[in-house]
């Protein structure tokens, strides 16, 4: 009876560890705007399509040529972004001018960098270490355009409006994505193992099976929580990310620019909801269903406290394991005791789970308490 | 207390500022200045455009007409967060505190700006970030035993009682190191004791300092006591300026005061 249950048990935890991590992309920007970001869903979907059809599995069917250029430039130009601020800080540090020309002179070089990249790997497939950057400097963009077109123009307003124009955002992604790569189910190869792993095979019959890429999910996952809880916490861009978060008119006051804390939120979610389109897409194949995880997100969400990194974390893997146990464990006992079909518990638990703690600890386990002068 | 000091350097003007939200003049055609070093109060019934104002002069509004000149330089507008760059520090009439952080994180956002290390090292948080950080921290600190504030050092700022979070306030307005604070209402709804710690507490910023403090107060005992020279709105009008006691005989004023008809 352990093996199984430990089996499950290790299969549930692994797969909540991607409902965690798209619920960290909802963590992230509704601590620095107290938004909630209806648009992480589509972005995850949006990035892992990006990466899917620049890795090109493709089966006869041809990539556009545009799309190519299109990533090539804005990949090459993200390469001399970060060299001319690395330059910059270095100028910095030896006392030298900053120049704002430099900039230009590096983009171009950069955007022909980037040009010749493609160009060498035009052939409709590009390999994954080129693809990963492109795609994650492709989010960056994006980011910075929902900054400039969408939020910069919304600053101060009410909670509802930014939600209502991150549901505009969402919905106008899911379409982009589609008129740019088309709406073919694809699959994202990372060239990890297939075969699952036994372990622990002299304790238990036929030992309990693992898969490798969830156990490079759960890596992934660990080591992106440990890095954003240290920004969080601990640095000057996360000292003012939390001071946005809390009151808008104040944290300028300080000095603190706004429109660039949301830039560097909307791209740091953005990676983090290419790493959750890159694993599940891996998992279970890039395909418009994949924009629906972000409701599976809101109970996640609920059960860790929409403030917390860490909760999202946890509470992805109750939801992850608690929902592959009820299923495998208590499906039988409804059909034996009660007479019936069983089956579907997988569907509701996560969420007859976020109903219980909305009754009992709204603020979730790992939520700032909620204390209201009345 | 009585102080009769004179000052020649002007550090900010306001020149014919004029506001209006849709149809409503918020400011008309206001004009003054603040020399540097001095405490300058503004005064005014409810609704006589005093935060206007001082929005006008951090950023957050952006006046239709008339110019503001900060030290020599003038402009028609900037963001807040340029007004902070170059040393215009304030605190709010209803406390803009960030509730979830405590007192010394709350403070050490005022430091934002005087922090230099770049995101790299920001993200890595070891090196200069991390030497950096501690500098910072032993400022902050100065200005939390200035504050007398030891006690709360890291408590989240909003569990404490109000007239501490108008300090706690101050001290991250005081951390940024301005050359000129705004303070909008500091001692409103404070009892005695707080008024005077919190008197004590602006008077000692600019004589230690020598910060040149702007402050809008409606409690006229504090303004008369502490403030070099007083500026009067009514009805987004400038009505008086001058000495407190000039003011304080200034028929305008007194008329505005008890509401005579106009």
């Amino acid at each position: 009876m352990l093996g199984p249950f430990l089996e499950t048990l290790i299969g549930g935890l692994l797969t909540g560890v991607l409902y965690s991590l798209v619920a960290l992309g909802f963590v992230l920007i509704f601590k620095a705007s107290g938004v909630f970001n209806f648009a992480q869903g589509a972005m995850v979907l949006f990035a892992a399509l990006t990466l899917a059809r620049l890795t090109g599995e493709i089966d006869g069917r041809e990539v556009h040529l545009a799309n190519f250029v299109i990533a090539a430039a804005i990949l090459g130009t993200a390469l001399a972004f970060v060299g001319w601020y690395a330059w910059r800080e270095y100028m910095a540090r030896g006392g030298g001018p900053a120049e704002r020309n430099r900039m230009a002179v590096l983009a171009v070089v950069g955007a022909v960098i980037g040009g010749a990249v493609a160009w060498f790997y035009g052939k409709g497939s590009w390999p994954l270490w080129v693809a990963l950057p492109a795609t994650a400097a492709i989010m960056g963009v994006l980011a910075y355009a929902i900054e400039r077109l969408v939020l910069r123009h919304l600053v101060n307003q009410e909670g509802i409006i930014l939600f209502m124009a991150t549901l505009g955002i969402a919905y106008f992604l899911d379409g982009f994505g589609q008129t740019l790569w088309g709406s073919d189910i694809y699959k994202i190869d990372l060239g990890l193992p297939k075969a699952p792993i036994f372990l622990f095979e002299d304790v238990f019959p036929g030992g309990l099976l693992v898969e490798p890429g969830d156990l490079v999910a759960a890596l992934i996952a660990g080591l992106l929580v440990v890095v954003l809880a240290i920004f969080f916490q601990k640095t000057r861009i996360g000292r003012a990310l939390r001071a946005v978060a809390d009151d808008h008119a104040a944290a300028q006051s300080v000095g603190i620019p706004l429109n660039t804390i949301w830039l560097i939120v909307w791209t740091v979610s953005g990676f983090v909801a290419l790493a959750a389109g890159v694993i599940w897409g891996a998992k279970l194949g890039v395909q418009f269903s994949i924009s629906l995880i972000a409701l599976k997100a809101l109970p996640v969400l609920i059960l860790g406290g929409f403030t917390s990194v860490p909760g999202a974390i946890v509470g992805g893997l109750i939801i992850g394991a608690g929902e592959k146990l009820s299923e495998v464990f208590l499906a039988p006992i409804l059909v034996r005791q009660f007479d019936l079909a069983g089956g579907g518990i997988e569907n509701w638990f996560a969420y007859m789970l976020a109903l219980i703690f909305l009754l009992f600890r709204p603020q979730g386990l790992f939520g700032e308490r909620i204390i209201e002068r009345v | 207390m009585k102080r009769t000091r004179s000052f020649n350097e002007v550090l900010l003007a306001v020149e014919n500022i004029s506001l209006s939200f849709g149809g409503v003049k918020a400011l008309s055609d206001i004009s003054f200045d603040i020399a540097k070093g001095e405490i300058r109060a503004i005064i005014g019934p409810n609704g006589a455009g005093k935060s206007s104002m001082l929005n006008c002069i951090n950023g957050f509004y952006h006046p239709q007409q008339g110019a503001i000149t900060y030290k020599g330089v003038r402009r028609s507008q900037m963001r807040p967060h340029e007004a902070a760059e170059q040393g215009i520090a304030r605190t709010f009439q209803n406390i803009a505190l960030f509730r979830g952080m405590s007192t010394l994180d709350n403070i050490m956002t005022g430091r934002n700006l005087r922090m230099k290390t770049g995101l790299f090292w920001q993200a890595l948080h070891v090196g200069p970030a991390a030497r950096e950080e501690i500098e910072h921290r032993r400022a902050v600190e100065k200005i939390i035993d200035f504050l007398e504030i030891q006690h709360i050092r890291k408590v989240p700022v909003g569990q404490l009682p109000y007239g501490l979070q108008k300090r706690v306030e101050l001290g991250r307005a005081l951390a940024a190191q301005p050359e000129l604070l705004l303070l909008d209402e500091p001692m409103a709804g404070m009892n005695i004791e707080e008024k005077q710690d919190m008197c004590r507490f602006v008077l000692d910023v600019n004589d230690e300092f020598g910060t040149t403090i702007c402050l809008i107060e409606h409690d006229m005992g504090v303004v008369m006591d502490i403030s070099d020279r007083v500026v009067v709105l009514d009805y987004g009008k400038k009505i008086g300026d001058g000495a407190p006691d000039e003011i304080k005989g200034n028929q305008a004023v007194i008329d505005a005061y008890l509401g005579v008809s106009h």
